[in-house]
Formats: C-alpha cells, sequence, structure tokens
C-alpha cells in the first residue's frame, strides 16, 4: 500500500511516528505511534513531550473495539520506560499516573518507573503495596486482576535498587502470595535488594514448577537478579533454550562473583 | 522383524501429545539409523517437547540421517527449523549450504543461532586439504556476514562460530582466515561495534582461546 494512511504494523519512519502521535482524531494510530517510539529508542526531542501529552489522555474502553482502557496513555507510559534519560521529565507524571484509577495505567507507570530507576517513586509505590497481601494482593471482584498491579509495583522496587529495611519489609509478605507470579517477582525484588541467598529459593524452586509460564517468570527473574549460583538450574530447566540464554545473560551482565564470567559463558555455548 | 520396528509403530500411533513426546524419546534412545525417517517426520508435527527429542535422536544418529533431513519438503517450514538444528548438531558437510542460507534467512532468531554454531562445527578432517580450505572459506564468510544480524542471541553464536571454525580448522596464526576471525572478534570485543556486553565478554574470550600468550 503507498501514501501516508499505510496499514499499522508496516515500517513507518519516526517523522511518521511523531506525526501519528501528535494528531488526535484517531486513537489507534496514538496507540501505535507511542509504541513505535519507545520500540526505536527515538531520540527526537518531540518524543517524550508528545508521550507525556498523550499520558494525560483517559479515554474508556469502546465496546466491542478490543482496546484496553487507556490504550493510549498504557502504551505512552511503556514507551516512556524506554527512553531514559530524556524521559526523566516524565517522572512527575509517571508518579502521578501511579495514582490512577485505572491499575493497568498504574500497572504501566510502575514498569517505566522502575525503568527509569526513579527514586521518587519508591514511597509511592511502598504505599500501594503497604496494605500487605491479603488486601492489595487480593483478587478483583469479577476480574482475574489483583486490586493493585503487585507484580509490576514488586519489580519496580528491585529495578530501582533502593536497598533499605522498610522497603523489604513491604516486600517480604509477598514471597508467600497464592500467585506463583507474585512470588516470583517478590523474590527477584528481595534478591536484588539484599545479598541474601535465601531469597533465591522461591525462584529455585518456581524453575520446576508444573507451569510452563511460571518457569518461563522464574527464569527471567533469576536473570533480572542475576543470581550466579542458580547457572546449572536454569539450564536444566524444562523451557526454551531461548529463554534459558536471555537468563543466563542476565547473571553476566547483572550478577557478579562465582561461578565466573567463563564457567557462565561455557553454559550458554551449551544451549545454542 | 526388526526391535525398532515396534518404537516406529509407536510414534506413528501416538493418540496424544504427551505420547507422542515419550514415543520419539524412545525411539530417539535406541541410536538406530532405521529410526531416522520417522524422527524426521516427527519434526514435522508442531510438537516442540517431541521435536526436541528427535533433533536428540537425529544428532546422535549422525550421518546416517543427514539424507533424510536435506529431503525435507522446504516449504515445510517449523520443520526445516529443527532439521537446521539438528544438521547443525551432526556437523556434516552436506548440511553446508542449508545452514549458510538458515544464517542468513531465516525469520527465527534461534534458528539463525543454531546455524551459526553448525558453521563452526562442520567435521571436516576426512576432506583433502583444498576441499576443506574452501568450504571453511564459506564459512567463514557467512559467519562475518552473521555479525549484521540484529539479534544479540545470534551475533553471540557467530562469535562461538567463528572460534569454533578456527580452532577446529588448527590454522596456523600465518593463515589469512586466522587472521580475519581474530580481527572480527577483536572488533567485537569492542563497544563502539557491540552493545550487548555478554558479546563483548564472548569476543574477548573467543580471543583468548585463539591467541593464547
Amino acid at each position: 500500500m503507498q501514501g501516508p494512511q499505510r496499514m499499522a504494523g508496516e515500517p513507518i519512519s519516526e517523522a511518521e511516528a511523531l506525526e501519528r502521535l501528535r494528531q488526535n482524531d484517531d486513537p489507534s494510530m496514538q496507540y501505535y505511534g507511542a509504541w513505535w517510539l519507545g520500540r526505536n529508542r527515538s531520540q527526537h526531542p518531540d518524543a517524550v513531550p508528545l508521550l507525556i501529552e498523550a499520558l494525560r489522555q483517559r479515554r474508556p474502553r469502546a465496546p466491542g473495539a478490543g482496546v484496553e482502557e487507556n490504550a493510549v496513555a498504557r502504551n505512552a507510559a511503556r514507551a516512556l520506560g524506554k527512553l531514559a534519560p530524556a524521559a526523566h521529565a516524565a517522572i512527575a507524571e509517571l508518579l502521578a499516573a501511579l495514582d490512577d484509577p485505572d491499575d493497568g495505567l498504574r500497572e504501566a507507570a510502575a514498569r517505566a518507573l522502575g525503568e527509569l530507576k526513579a527514586r521518587q517513586a519508591v514511597a509511592p509505590l511502598c504505599r500501594r503495596l503497604a496494605p500487605g497481601p491479603a488486601v492489595v494482593g487480593a483478587q478483583q471482584p469479577n476480574n482475574p486482576r489483583l486490586v493493585e498491579p503487585c507484580e509490576a509495583l514488586l519489580e519496580a522496587l528491585g529495578e530501582i535498587g533502593l536497598a533499605d529495611d522498610t522497603v523489604r519489609g513491604v516486600i517480604e509478605p509477598f514471597v508467600n502470595h497464592e500467585r506463583p507470579l507474585i512470588r516470583s517477582a517478590a523474590a527477584r525484588a528481595l534478591l536484588q535488594l539484599s545479598d541474601e541467598p535465601r531469597w533465591a529459593e522461591p525462584l529455585l524452586a518456581l524453575l520446576r514448577h508444573e507451569q510452563l509460564h511460571v518457569r518461563r517468570a522464574a527464569l527471567m527473574d533469576l536473570g533480572a537478579a542475576g543470581y550466579r549460583p542458580a547457572v546449572d538450574a536454569i539450564s536444566t530447566t524444562l523451557a526454551e533454550n531461548s529463554l534459558k540464554l536471555i537468563a543466563l545473560r542476565g547473571l553476566v551482565e547483572n550478577g557478579r562473583g562465582e561461578p565466573d564470567d567463563e564457567t557462565l559463558l561455557v553454559a550458554m555455548d551449551a544451549l545454542l | 522383524m526388526s526391535t525398532i520396528t515396534p518404537l516406529i509403530a509407536a510414534v506413528q500411533q501416538a493418540g496424544s501429545a504427551l505420547e507422542l513426546l515419550r514415543a520419539t524419546a524412545a525411539l530417539a534412545a535406541s541410536g538406530d539409523s532405521a529410526a531416522a525417517p520417522t524422527l524426521v517426520e516427527v519434526l514435522g508435527f508442531n510438537n516442540p517437547g517431541a521435536a526436541v527429542a528427535a533433533v536428540d535422536g537425529l544428532i546422535a544418529i549422525g550421518t546416517p540421517a543427514v539424507e533424510p533431513l536435506l529431503q525435507l519438503d522446504p516449504r515445510n517450514y517449523g520443520a526445516r527449523a529443527w532439521a537446521v538444528r539438528a544438521l547443525a548438531g551432526i556437523g556434516d558437510v552436506r548440511g553446508l549450504d542449508l545452514l549458510i542460507e538458515a544464517l542468513r534467512d531465516d525469520v527465527g532468531p534461534s534458528v539463525r543461532r543454531a546455524a551459526a554454531k553448525g558453521l563452526g562445527s562442520l567435521k571436516l578432517q576426512a576432506l583433502d586439504a583444498d576441499e576443506r580450505a574452501a568450504i571453511e572459506q564459506r564459512c567463514l564468510e557467512a559467519l562475518l556476514e552473521g555479525y549484521r544480524d540484529g539479534e544479540w542471541v545470534v551475533r553471540y553464536a557467530v562469535t562461538v562460530g567463528l572460534e569454533g571454525l578456527a580452532l577446529g580448522g588448527g590454522w596456523p596464526d600465518s593463515h589469512p582466515p586466522h587472521g580475519r576471525a581474530c580481527e572480527a572478534l577483536r572488533q567485537r570485543s569492542d563497544h563502539r561495534h557491540e552493545d550487548a556486553r555478554v558479546v563483548r565478554l564472548r569476543a574477548e574470550l573467543g580471543l583468548t582461546r585463539l591467541l593464547p600468550c
């Protein structure tokens, strides 16, 4: 197809992505434009201001449209997370989104604040989690989602990396949450925020969970935490080698100590 | 009647994904070259667990598995992707064209990754010197080209492939391909050329193995 009205999904230029985000008539074009700028880590000076503008947009989910609530704002938040350091200008807006009534938008904002390593977000993230797993980790009525997007909030605290007793105290009770992905996220954050190997135990146990998606999550979390002693457990997990390689890359790049780099690289070679 | 006939029948009659996985693993464990055509068939069944078991079995069978692998219908994309992994593991020189093509053109990073590693581990010892040098040259060019790949894991595998090619070739330091492989690894260990730290570290490791001091 030719001309400016190409289909979403076809390659577009940065200028066109910015234009799609700037216009206000078609939210699906804005949605795609926001995604494009994050995906391609746009350094254009207009990218962050336009994404901040898009982050303010609120739009209920159109019935039957197959599009999520506040889709443009959520995608803008996701994109901002990928645009450090320029996106530091967006931290105030992302913090505001952390208090939005839409839990999906709170989730996207939390992840972005984690990626931006925004220390200002630690207190509000802790406030969201402080009531504990029985309250904010409970399932919403008529909806499989939890009251708070706990996984994203926990992961953000781990990524930001403020190792503080208060923060760890807020996270700890979530290690016993009934959902394995929440346990995984909590253990990952505690491993990132302490030097205590005991927090690797729940993750190593989840590598042997009966469900593949749980094993995958535990792989990613061990990689993010860079927990090097997990190398053999990762290599022998029943999951795709592609994911094990990503996890082992995480051990190399995010971890330190024993086993040494060469041991990890040899383990990666065996999975190619 | 051979002892593997019932194992082959079990694969062909498997009624569920789990049964297929178990029957394939049992057939693969036989290591019998007569199992090869059936194991190749399993690659096209869209059952990743069974395909992994079949690939392991085909690699164990080795040379006799190469012909049935090369005869796979190129339009059966799923089966071809698994076949690339099997051929990469077997290291038979008849797989060369398919590995080069896979590294260059395959849409799946996991297939390109396997092809890159395979190009560094072909078994060329039995060939005469000229033929061997010509094949090593083709592997080298394909791998160097593979560094243009956008996926870190493919560039990682290219690094492993280059190291394997140079070590396996037993090239003397004065051999021009050895110099080109080392130069490529040196560039790859530089952050101005490579974003992924793990790839840079792997390239450094390759250099220490190729240029022991």
